[in-house]
């Protein structure tokens, strides 16, 4: 039974990644604006991916926990590094170099945060609500410490600036506090106080995030701006209609019409080229790859697997839904990757061992 | 559970991206389909190129030639001083001029912006030899019309520019998009569908910066058909000078055959002024000009015809029968009716019809006149085609009017006096021509009773129009005509003719002078309407001075205009 879950996980991967070598093929045919090497990167990624995947796999993932708080200081660190001298790029700072190597820190974040609020809540002990001060202990316990921790990263990377995967943290964290036992009108109170806070948070966006947002209300308010993305998009994916128009002959993909193609737009070339027989499928491997992780969740007894493995799920489920969401409209544009689909070295991997933790969380048998 | 929950709001998102995928692939695909069609395809017209008018000896008078445009393509534009600088240099005019040109037209980043039109051929070579230098220059060909003679025949060759929007819905299903070059009165505009070139285009894809990457397919815009006219330039050009700063018409016809060699109207315009975009201040100076140098006055000028009406008059109290060629009347020098002395410009005593045509007395045909009746004189206009259109293939011609006992009661309710008559006889009196009905009317009297169509066009595409070269009798006797004829070439020679100056030598000239009153303070209009015999050719002409004063101004333009054309050996 067991076996047979990495070996789902196994398969889904390699065929996701498989799906998105293909579209990256055709996104970088050819072309000037993206260069066949992008192609080459990224096999050469996930080779070394697979590789890591099965390693991690066979480690004790229990050593995670142990480590969980170490990194996720290191994590802080890297940011703080980032924001002070990364590399620019794209009109943001996400980039740093070590020993040749450049990868953003904030892909790095999803995982140490999902490591320190795992290790964190499989902590906690369930409070017995008695007592004059307990209901404040818990809040300030299990919300506010928990809340804390997301936060400080969350604002290190709003400030690179990226909305996105700031905000990305932030799901990680209420899907996590969720599978605690943490009671509901603690949870939604929370969520009430974030709603109140958003028509000031408004204020604080730079003025292309407010573009993009009131572009996602109304892409025709400015078709060649800011609105041309998601309107090329959209066309990409539609006029694929069911049986697309031919790997290698998307005319919005192969004529630059689609911006950023090759990393957050990567789903409007497959919808262009596969149709809608494409499109289900890997929204359907995406679909399995989730569903089965969450099997582990269920079945694995020790606490801190558990909560990894939804944190895993949380991450997974958000970026799937929030950039395919976003490429055909139904999301703003927050920039937000693809994951084992969309270009990017740190995305890739940072996927990529998370699905060796699930792995090696699904051959472990239960603790306790 | 609270993995359960978890699990069911996974589910429900990917039912819901699922559900979207189906909308915007297959339920809307259809629409997304066309939306990319449209987002690579380009339509880029071609014009076509327009045929050229010729004269009647192959002269060209309607040219096309090469323009080039100069474009600059926002999109590659990244040393924009530099290239604006350069492009001053070359023109020789001011980088502002071209900047704010640029910063006008501008509209989108993948659209051309055009910075000057038709340069000289020198600076265009220039440009192209520097286009590698600038990437985002580009220099375009088109065709532009010209006008080699420039004022020579303007108002029968009329001019060209875009399409506007009367035109363009008249003429949709005719192959005009709005980029259409049409052309405007005259000869362009009446043979514009056989001028106008074929539009071609070429279907490109281009990618998402609008640079085209593949041709997909092409329509070669096809050249339009020339035409040649019936018009002889040169004396277009004689009758310019001897109109030159007056205002009037000069209309010489080929009396046989209907081919009108001359049609000039002054003042006058130069047709390239509409064309080169550096004149087009001067428009406005042309339609603003109280003397309307654009109206056509050979077809669109309303006068009354005055003396030059007695003709008719002569013609219909003949075959009437109310007088013959003998009847004679005492001139005093005026005619009483009711108390009111009708004046006559001389006292020419007892005169019989012919010598009546050669002094052109009034009193002979007030008396005429009403012998005849108001009726039998409309009658008898209308019959040589007075008050009707005389379907020149020329754009925007006028009927004239000739009034009526039955218009003037229907339309105005009021009667008709025997004074109307008197007044109507001698060609005033609300009567209204236009000096091409006048030469047409000459022409029938001196053909013995043929009327011929007036027409310009000779040829299209080198095949020779037939159309207009038939004749229709007008039923009038012989002898009648030939009478009248005796009489208005007595002008022409009798020492006391009214047109004696136009007597020359080797040349058989006729005609009738008239000095149409006008109202208001107005100098009256001149005319002479005539015809001549030469060697060459057979001609019915008018000279017409509009506030001439005296037929005798328009008698000396005549004779040098018949002096020009027989020293060019023209008749």
């Amino acid at each position: 039974m067991k076996r047979d879950l990495a070996k789902k996980i196994w398969i889904y991967t390699v065929l996701i990644v498989v799906v998105g070598l293909v579209a990256l093929y055709s996104a970088s045919y050819e072309n000037v604006r993206v260069p066949q090497k992008i192609f080459y990167d990224q096999l050469l990624c996930a080779l070394v991916g697979f590789v890591i995947m099965y390693f991690l796999g066979k480690v004790d993932y229990r050593k995670f926990y142990d480590v969980a708080y170490g990194f996720y200081a290191l994590n802080i660190l890297l940011l703080i590094f980032v924001l002070l001298g990364g590399r620019h790029a794209l009109g943001a700072r996400r980039w740093i170099e070590i020993a040749g190597f450049s990868f953003q820190p904030s892909e790095l974040t999803k995982l140490s945060l999902i490591l320190i609020l795992g290790a964190y809540f499989s902590d906690r002990r369930p409070k017995l609500p008695y007592g004059f001060f307990s209901h404040t202990q818990m809040i300030f316990w299990d919300l506010l410490i928990p809340l804390t921790v997301t936060v400080v990263p969350m604002l290190l990377i709003f400030k690179q600036p990226d909305l996105g995967t700031s905000l990305l943290l932030f799901g990680i964290f209420l899907v996590m506090l969720f599978a605690t036992a943490l009671e509901y009108r603690y949870i939604f109170g929370l969520l009430g106080v974030c709603l109140a806070a958003v028509p000031f948070a408004w204020n604080i966006l730079k003025p292309y995030q407010k573009d993009r947002l009131l572009v996602f209300l109304n892409p025709n308010i400015d078709p060649l701006g800011a609105g041309y993305t998601i309107i090329q998009s959209k066309i990409a994916i539609g006029s694929g209609q069911v049986f697309g128009k031919g790997w290698l002959s998307g005319t919005q993909n192969q004529l630059n019409f689609l911006p950023e193609r090759h990393t957050d737009f990567i789903f409007s070339v497959i919808g262009e080229e596969w149709g809608i027989v494409g499109t289900i499928c890997l929204v359907t491997l995406y679909f399995l790859l989730i569903y089965t992780s969450l099997n582990i969740a269920n079945q694995v007894k020790d606490k801190f697997g558990m909560f990894v493995t939804v944190g895993i799920v949380a991450i997974l489920t958000l970026q799937v839904v929030i950039n395919v969401g976003m490429v055909m409209g139904l999301f703003p544009i927050v920039g937000l990757t693809l994951p084992f689909v969309s270009y990017g070295r740190s995305s890739f991997l940072i996927f990529i061992i998370m699905m060796g933790f699930l792995l090696n969380l699904s051959k472990r048998r239960t603790i306790f | 559970m609270r993995i359960k929950v978890i699990r069911i709001i996974i589910i429900g998102l990917f039912v819901l991206i699922a559900a979207d995928l189906v909308y915007v692939q297959v339920i809307r695909g259809q629409y997304f389909y066309h939306l990319s069609t449209n987002n690579r395809i380009r339509i880029v017209p071609l014009e076509g190129w327009r045929g050229r008018i010729m004269d009647r000896h192959g002269k060209v008078l309607a040219d096309r030639r090469v323009a080039y445009n100069v474009m600059v393509a926002p999109q590659d534009l990244h040393d924009r001083q530099e290239l604006f600088q350069f492009l001053a240099k070359v023109l020789g005019v001011d980088q502002k001029t071209i900047e704010t040109r640029y910063a006008q037209k501008k509209y989108a980043l993948f659209a051309p912006v055009v910075v000057a039109e038709d340069i000289d051929r020198d600076k265009a070579i220039i440009l192209e030899e520097s286009k590698y230098l600038y990437p985002s220059l580009i220099l375009q060909e088109g065709f532009k019309r010209s006008y080699p003679l420039g004022k020579n025949s303007a108002h029968v060759l009329g001019y060209v520019g875009k399409i506007n929007r009367v035109r363009k819905e008249r003429s949709k299903e005719y192959g005009y998009s709005p980029q259409s070059i049409i052309g405007y009165s005259g000869v362009e505009e009446y043979y514009d569908a056989y001028l106008k070139g074929g539009e071609g285009g070429i279907q490109i894809e281009v990618n998402s910066r609008g640079q085209q990457v593949r041709l997909l397919s092409l329509k070669e815009p096809t050249t339009g058909q020339d035409i040649s006219l019936t018009i002889d330039s040169d004396i277009q050009a004689i009758a310019l000078e001897v109109l030159e700063g007056k205002t009037g018409v000069i209309v010489v016809m080929d009396m046989d055959n209907g081919e009108v060699l001359g049609l000039t109207s002054a003042p006058t315009y130069d047709p390239n002024i509409f064309i080169d975009a550096e004149k087009q201040k001067m428009l406005s100076r042309i339609f603003n000009n109280s003397s309307a140098p654009l109206l056509n006055r050979a077809i669109k000028g309303l006068y009354p015809p005055g003396s030059v009406f007695k003709v008719l008059i002569a013609i219909g109290a003949l075959d009437s029968g109310k007088v013959t060629p003998h009847t004679t009347y005492n001139c005093k020098g005026y005619y009483e009716l009711g108390g009111n002395k009708f004046r006559c410009a001389h006292t020419h005593g007892p005169e019989n019809l012919i010598e009546s045509l050669t002094h052109s007395c009034n009193v002979y045909y007030y008396r005429v006149g009403l012998i005849l009746g108001a009726d039998m004189i409309h009658q008898y206009a209308r019959q040589f085609g007075l008050g009707s259109l005389t379907y020149i293939d020329l754009p925007y011609e006028d009927s004239g009017y000739v009034p009526s006992r039955r218009q003037r009661s229907i339309r105005r309710k009021q009667r008709w006096y025997a004074g109307d008559t008197l007044n109507f006889s001698i060609g005033q009196g609300g009567l209204l021509v236009t000096p091409l009905q006048l030469v047409r009317m000459m022409s029938t009297v001196a053909n013995n009773g043929n009327e011929v169509q007036p027409h310009v066009i000779k040829a299209i595409g080198g095949v020779a129009v037939e159309q207009y070269n038939f004749k229709r009798n007008i039923k009038i006797d012989r002898e009648i005509l030939e009478t009248v004829q005796k009489g208005m070439r007595g002008a022409v020679t009798n020492f006391s003719g009214t047109a004696h100056v136009l007597d020359l030598d080797d040349l058989y000239v006729a005609g009738k002078t008239g000095t149409a009153q006008t109202s208001g303070k107005k100098l009256n209009h001149a005319w002479f309407v005539g015809y001549a015999k030469g060697e060459e050719k057979n001609i019915a002409f008018c000279v017409f001075l509009e506030h001439g004063d005296s037929s005798h101004n328009a008698c000396l333009v005549a004779r040098e205009l018949l002096l020009g054309m027989q020293a060019k050996e023209l008749l």
